[in-house]
């Protein structure tokens, strides 16, 4: 200790200089070798730094998920189907043999092997930024993704715009992730509050007819919020009214507070704009409070779940039978697409995907394609690849990534809780009512205001 | 606001209250006798909770009310032993901490094997359905809460206030130390009375269980509001925790209905209003808490 202390002492400022000229010298040696810092790797001279480049012969991807929390199962979920996503990048298979047009080779990307880090988002936006930003700055990811929670995804998109390093978002429905809040460096696979809307209005209407009050609770936070304005404004179109709505925070387990103003409203219909543990109470709890076996003005009472997930269901048990929703994705779907994952997911994994899990999935192969067709990592690059593109064999028919939202669209499905004995394991638990194509679900770039933002290589 | 709103929303105020009270019970049972502020409190009300619902789905809901209050009971009793014992004497943060962290490592536990995702905890069936109780049509379930409650807090009542075990518990409440110079086994007391709180988080459990279904972070959010519950009763003070946990349940339900933005945080405010007014809380004894 004492013997480094002088050393310490006596480092001279003529050493000091020498120490600095080897250090920068052996650095711009290491840029030319390709081995300098990240930046400068030789793939990468034809441009300007820019947010991270693979160093060596690995590309490393970021998989921020909810670990803990209750999103949990599904952060599970979303992680196996990345994990099998890189296996497929790396060695072949699943929907690399679907993917169409391709330029996946099934040999890593670009000649890299992938590689990965994950992290816990806490279903936090705070957590889940400190969470990626370790990723971007420690662990130099080139690509990041990730859910659940549309809060989380916002927050991340921002990040990704700062730091420059794309972000493939998970499972996020709010209409903000493409809307107000787009970013240049996000893109989403996933559907939205407003499609939901468009998809289950029509058939909310011939269910139960049109004449009908509504009594909407919402998780009050940007996807609830989204939720309810647009089921509002879809259901009126229907001729609808609403009869009320109450905001409920995120962090509610108890709802019977929120149920009582329902029993004592002339509302006919209860609409849920909850997800994960918020759904799966709220919907236990207006069936112990009798909802659905309410008559009012004459009618029966309905619920309707606008956005449903396999593992809510599970958690919601019995409750969800004959109860109308959306979904992205169903690992029913017969087309070869969503098969070829299926397959290789249960045989892997022993039992079928979420929705989550196929957009995890599809979300890092359509990155890895992209990076393939630019030729490079370079982000602006691969984000002009990804922008106003159109491709299939990744689930029902073609997706396409529209340049101006980076909103992809695709057919969904509106889906109905099946009835217990109508299930023929304990996956199977929605029916698709219906698989809405992506025609009927569109809407106009401008219709929700919002900036992308600069790629970050304008001049 | 009609008699039948005004009339269920307090109904679902004393409901919402029941389970702060159980849980509250068994806090302040161990706070006023052994000093020792539990945060594992919320995790024995989870492990209640998974307990009822392996129990009744398995045998029946018969045995899950006889099994699960001795279960948790055995429960307490481990975890009086095992690892509070040591902690009698030390410092409050240090009681926070070890019991703090034994509560996130069988919440991650419960995650491990029960998973993360919310589990369905069906009541028995001949409370499902809704009945009509003269303003509306009501869950049979809930009002199940509210009576096991008023029976718990009854039987505890008869239990401190007639019995001689009773007796020595509100001794020790009031002074330990000498409880022991009279010559009562103070150590065995101190664990029957961490066994009788853990049985009363457990009865919270197997009863808030159906009502508000479990997942591992139930325990923590049941924490909390149970904390508050204690602490404006006035810390060890058991009529304390019956009325401040009604009073929450109500501040919570009616909230909603008159003013929802600040539904979220009622009970902090309720909490902080009746601080500054009673630092020591409602029923609080001075020189406790």
């Amino acid at each position: 200790m004492s013997n480094q202390g002088k050393k310490t002492k006596t480092l001279s400022r003529r050493s000091f200089i020498k120490t600095g000229v080897a250090v920068t010298g052996g650095l711009m040696l290491g840029n030319q070798l390709g081995i300098g810092p990240v930046h400068w790797s030789a793939r990468a001279q034809d441009y300007p730094a820019l947010g991270n480049f693979p160093v060596g012969d690995k590309v490393v991807f970021g998989f921020n998920v909810p670990q803990t929390g209750a999103y949990s199962d599904e952060g599970a979920d979303e992680l196996r189907a990345y994990e099998l996503a890189v296996e497929h990048l790396n060695n072949g298979g699943g929907m690399l043999a679907t993917l169409m047009p391709s330029s996946l080779t099934g040999a890593g990307i670009l000649g890299k092997e992938v590689t990965f880090v994950t992290g816990d988002t806490q279903t936090n936006p705070d957590a889940a930024r400190d969470s990626a930003r370790r990723m971007i700055e420690r662990d130099g990811v080139i690509m990041f993704s990730g859910g659940s929670s549309s809060a989380t995804a916002v927050a991340q998109q921002y990040l990704a715009q700062e730091a420059k390093v794309i972000f493939m978002d998970c499972l996020t429905h709010s209409n903000d992730t493409t809307g107000k809040d787009r970013q240049r460096y996000g893109f989403r696979h996933f559907f939205n509050a407003y499609m939901s809307g468009q998809a289950l209005g029509p058939i909310l209407a011939e269910r139960y007819g049109t004449d009908r009050r509504a009594f909407h609770l919402t998780a009050d936070y940007t996807w609830g919020h989204t939720q309810y304005e647009s089921m509002k404004q879809f259901t009126e179109a229907q001729g609808w009214a609403t009869e009320d709505n109450i905001m409920t925070p995120l962090t509610t387990t108890d709802f019977s507070q929120y149920l009582t103003p329902v029993l004592n409203s002339d509302a006919d219909v209860l609409v849920l704009n909850h997800y994960g543990g918020n759904m799966i109470n709220s919907l236990t709890q207006a069936v112990q409070f009798g909802m659905r076996e309410r008559e009012v003005n004459g009618k029966t009472m309905e619920v309707v779940v606008p956005l449903y997930s396999r593992l809510m269901a599970q958690g919601a048990g019995d409750n969800i039978e004959g109860i109308l929703g959306t979904s992205n994705w169903d690992y029913k779907l017969s087309d070869e697409g969503s098969q070829a994952f299926v397959t290789s997911f249960e045989a892997k994994y022993g039992f079928p995907p979420s929705q989550a899990g196929h957009t995890a999935y599809v979300q890092t192969l359509l990155y890895a394609d992209a990076v393939e067709r630019a030729g490079t990592f370079y982000p602006p690059e691969v984000i002009r690849a990804l922008e106003d593109y159109t491709v299939s064999g990744v689930g029902p028919g073609a997706v396409e990534y529209r340049g101006c939202d980076h909103q992809a669209f695709h057919d969904i499905l509106v889906v109905e809780g099946k009835a217990p004995s109508a299930r023929d394991s304990e996956y199977d638990l929605l029916e698709t009512v219906k698989q809405v194509p992506r025609a009927e679900i569109g809407y106009e770039c401008d219709f929700f205001p919002g900036e992308l933002g600069p790629y970050g290589d304008e001049s | 606001m009609s008699f039948s709103q005004f009339a269920l929303q307090l109904l679902t105020g004393l409901q919402i209250g029941a389970i702060y009270v159980l849980v509250a019970l068994g806090l302040t049972l161990i706070f006023g006798t052994l000093g020792v502020a539990n945060f594992a409190h919320g995790a024995l009300y989870m492990i209640g909770a998974y307990f009822g619902l392996v129990v009744s789905s398995q045998l029946g809901w018969g045995w899950a009310a006889l099994l699960v209050p001795l279960g948790l009971f055995g429960v307490g009793i481990l975890f009086d032993r095992g690892l509070l014992q040591f902690f009698y004497k030390r410092p409050v943060t240090d009681q926070i901490l070890v019991t703090f962290g034994l509560a996130i490592i069988i919440q991650e536990l419960a995650r491990t094997i029960f998973g993360g995702t919310t589990k369905p905890f069906p009541a028995p069936q001949w409370a499902r359905i809704p009945v009509d109780i003269g303003f509306g049509y009501y869950p049979p379930w809930r009002l199940v809460i509210i009576a096991v409650t008023i029976i718990v807090v009854i039987l505890l009542f008869i239990l401190l206030r007639y019995t001689k075990f009773g007796l020595m518990v509100r001794a020790g409440m009031r002074d330990p130390e000498m409880v022991r110079y009279l010559g009562i086994d103070a150590t065995r007391l101190f664990t029957i009375v961490v066994g009788l709180g853990a049985m009363f988080a457990g009865v919270a459990g197997i009863m808030g269980g159906p009502a508000y279904s479990i997942e591992p972070g139930s325990g923590m959010a049941m924490l909390v509001p149970s904390f508050l519950v204690v602490v404006i009763g006035g810390m060890g003070s058991l009529v304390g925790a019956v009325i401040a946990g009604l009073l929450m349940g109500l501040a919570v339900s009616f909230s909603v209905i008159f003013v929802p933005a600040v539904s979220q945080v009622i009970i902090y405010l309720v909490a902080v209003i009746v601080l500054i007014v009673r630092p020591r809380g409602l029923f609080g004894v001075e020189g406790i808490g």
